[in-house]
């Protein structure tokens, strides 16, 4: 049996990366709120797919029919209740307020839980594509596909629909957006709501792909933080090759120094494109 | 003059009664919640340093407070004497810190969080994968254990001078030149480079000597402690109290890490027994602070509560 190659397998896990920090981007882009608690919200889509999955058998790909909404709604709230309030105030006081977010997520997910290791263990998870000369795990496959559907038609949403463009409107420049009679209140508590559905589809997806506990909330965060600086920030295409670039030097390490070592190379990666290029390698400011 | 007078002697005072306390027989536990007092009060002081005086809001506290950690412990385990250990923690921690500002001063703002987030846990894995003094590795990470037991009254007395003086240190810069470049650092960055502020040497230095305050924070506590690995050491817990503090007590002021680390140890106290609880309790405290109280209790109490020697100048 062949092995795949690390390159194809990080180029796939990098879709997924892509998803992962697409939510952060977007929240980052229109709100300027450095959401801390990403990771930890993406967390909460898994776990509940994972109680779905366990307790009630719903398969995680179905259960999205419920949680996209559900999560939709969870955003919808953050933003309008909790997060407008800081808005005017400094956008230090809104990353605080994720911080505390993200600690309450975390330990809820810890007594709800326990700290144990898990994983979303479908019939498929351990299927495998065989095209002749390599041999591709069938849930990287799917993170892909479903990564890539997601951020197409998200960027037909901002490009297409009325809503999508004042979206973006209010993200380039919101007196100027006001002044056009865009209600940037809705429309901003709209785009968290995507960003907790892109959340929810990757949650999905990762919980098929690796194992997670509680604590799981940080590595994700700082993998799509790794997105953000190394795609830059504002550009769907950009955020799409920082992951793959972030999904094949990860895979790629941990091949060559050992899994253990293989996130460090991702770190340092990320602080050497923020001390050479601060607004990433396809940002422009 | 006068009111710098007044302050160093209400320090003293307040580390005389300090010193006395011990020889007064105060039970065992009431000196623990009070050496974490001291010990969260150098951290927040440290983190306010930063986030409250020069407008960096900084992530990587943890960072500091568990390569002290390490620092102190692993010499001990060369039989090297204590305060040796102290002292190399914060010539580390200073050369840390250039190294983290390289990159990391280019951000502006929000982008200089995101930057200093990914240290502690690249710290975290190098010392997780690191192991610089092989075969007395305890428990089954990375563990190592302090060698030379040190007494709960000294250690206590060590963390009241390191807390008290880590307030003196931020009383004096705020009143200092270096504290009003500072500010004027904070309140916007361009008017303050136009005016010939030197801003990365003054955002470098604030940086270095709150590393150092994090830094003998990170030794006093791993002296009680004892016991380090890598998951605890460089655990984002550490960030959280310090700015669980200062917010609580109200962030750029001088009182509030004071106000604010009592509150903390007081709620730590209240929730021993209930490990993750405790936690997300915190986070709602934290949630509800900014939501209710954004000055802090220091600011929900007034001015006129204080002794007018603790008087903030250089307001935000």
């Amino acid at each position: 049996m062949m092995e795949p190659t690390p390159f194809l397998m990080g180029a796939l896990l990098g879709g997924l990366y892509a998803l992962l920090a697409l939510g952060l981007s977007l929240v980052f882009g229109v709100m300027r709120i450095i959401n801390v608690a990403h990771g930890d919200f993406v967390l909460l889509a898994t776990y509940l797919a994972y109680a779905l999955f366990t307790y009630a058998g719903v398969d995680p790909f179905l259960s999205l029919c419920l949680l996209v909404p559900a999560m939709f709604l969870f955003g919808f709230i953050v933003q309008r209740y909790l997060f407008s309030r800081f808005l005017l105030r400094s956008a230090e006081a809104a990353l605080i307020v994720a911080f505390g977010m993200s600690l309450v997520i975390q330990n809820l997910h810890q007594i709800l839980w326990s700290p144990m290791s898990r994983g979303l263990t479908t019939p498929y998870s351990l299927k495998a594509l065989d095209l002749g000369q390599v041999f591709i795990p069938f849930t990287y496959l799917l993170d892909f596909l479903v990564s890539l559907g997601a951020m197409v038609a998200l960027h037909a949403f901002l490009s297409k629909t009325f809503l999508g463009k004042a979206i973006r409107a209010a993200s380039q420049d919101l007196k100027a957006a006001q002044m056009v009679g865009i209600n940037y209140r809705t429309v901003f508590a709209v785009s968290f709501g995507i960003a907790m559905v892109t959340a929810a589809m990757a949650g999905i997806c990762l919980g098929l792909t690796f194992p997670f506990n509680p604590q799981s909330g940080v590595s994700f965060l700082i993998i799509a933080f790794g997105v953000v600086i190394i795609g830059g920030l504002g550009s769907m295409i950009g955020t799409f090759l920082g992951g793959v670039i972030l999904g094949v030097a990860q895979v790629v390490s941990a091949e060559l120094l050992g899994s253990a070592a293989q996130m460090l190379v991702v770190y340092a990666l990320v602080l050497l494109i923020l001390a050479l290029r601060p607004q990433g390698l396809f940002g422009v400011r | 003059m006068r009111k710098a007078f007044d302050t160093l002697v209400l320090i003293f005072i307040w580390l005389g009664v300090c010193l006395v306390l011990p020889f007064l027989g105060i039970p065992p536990k009431v000196s623990l919640y009070l050496f974490l007092f001291f010990v969260y009060l150098a951290l927040a002081n440290s983190w306010n340093l930063l986030a409250g005086f020069s407008g960096l809001v900084s992530l990587c506290t943890s960072a500091f407070f568990g390569l002290a950690g390490y620092c102190l412990i692993l010499l001990s385990l060369l039989k090297v004497p204590l305060w040796i250990g102290f002292i190399v923690g914060l010539i580390s921690n200073c050369l840390l810190a250039t190294l983290i500002a390289i990159p990391t001063f280019r951000l502006s703002g929000i982008y200089f969080s995101i930057g200093t987030l990914v240290i502690p846990e690249a710290m975290r894995i190098i010392f997780f994968l690191w192991r610089p003094i092989k075969g007395t590795v305890h428990g089954g990470g990375a563990g190592y254990m302090l060698v030379g037991k040190v007494g709960m009254q000294s250690v206590y007395l060590l963390s009241a001078l390191v807390g008290i003086l880590s307030v003196a240190v931020l009383y004096w810069i705020v009143n200092s030149e270096f504290g009003l470049g500072l500010a004027a650092i904070r309140d916007n960055q361009r008017t303050a480079e136009a005016s010939g502020i030197n801003v990365y040497t003054l955002k470098l230095r604030s940086f270095m000597i709150s590393a150092c305050i994090a830094s003998v924070a990170g030794s006093t506590f791993y002296l009680y402690q004892g016991y380090i690995e890598p998951a605890s050491a460089f655990n984002v817990k550490w960030t959280m109290i310090a700015m669980l503090s200062t917010v609580i007590g109200g962030i750029g002021t001088i009182k509030g890490p004071i106000v604010g680390s009592a509150f903390v140890t007081f709620l730590h106290f209240l929730l021993a027994r209930y490990g993750t609880l405790s936690l997300m309790v915190q986070g709602l405290v934290l949630i509800a602070v900014m939501l209710l109280a954004p000055q802090g209790l220091v600011g929900l109490l007034g001015q006129r509560f204080w002794p007018k020697v603790l008087e903030d100048r250089h307001k935000a």
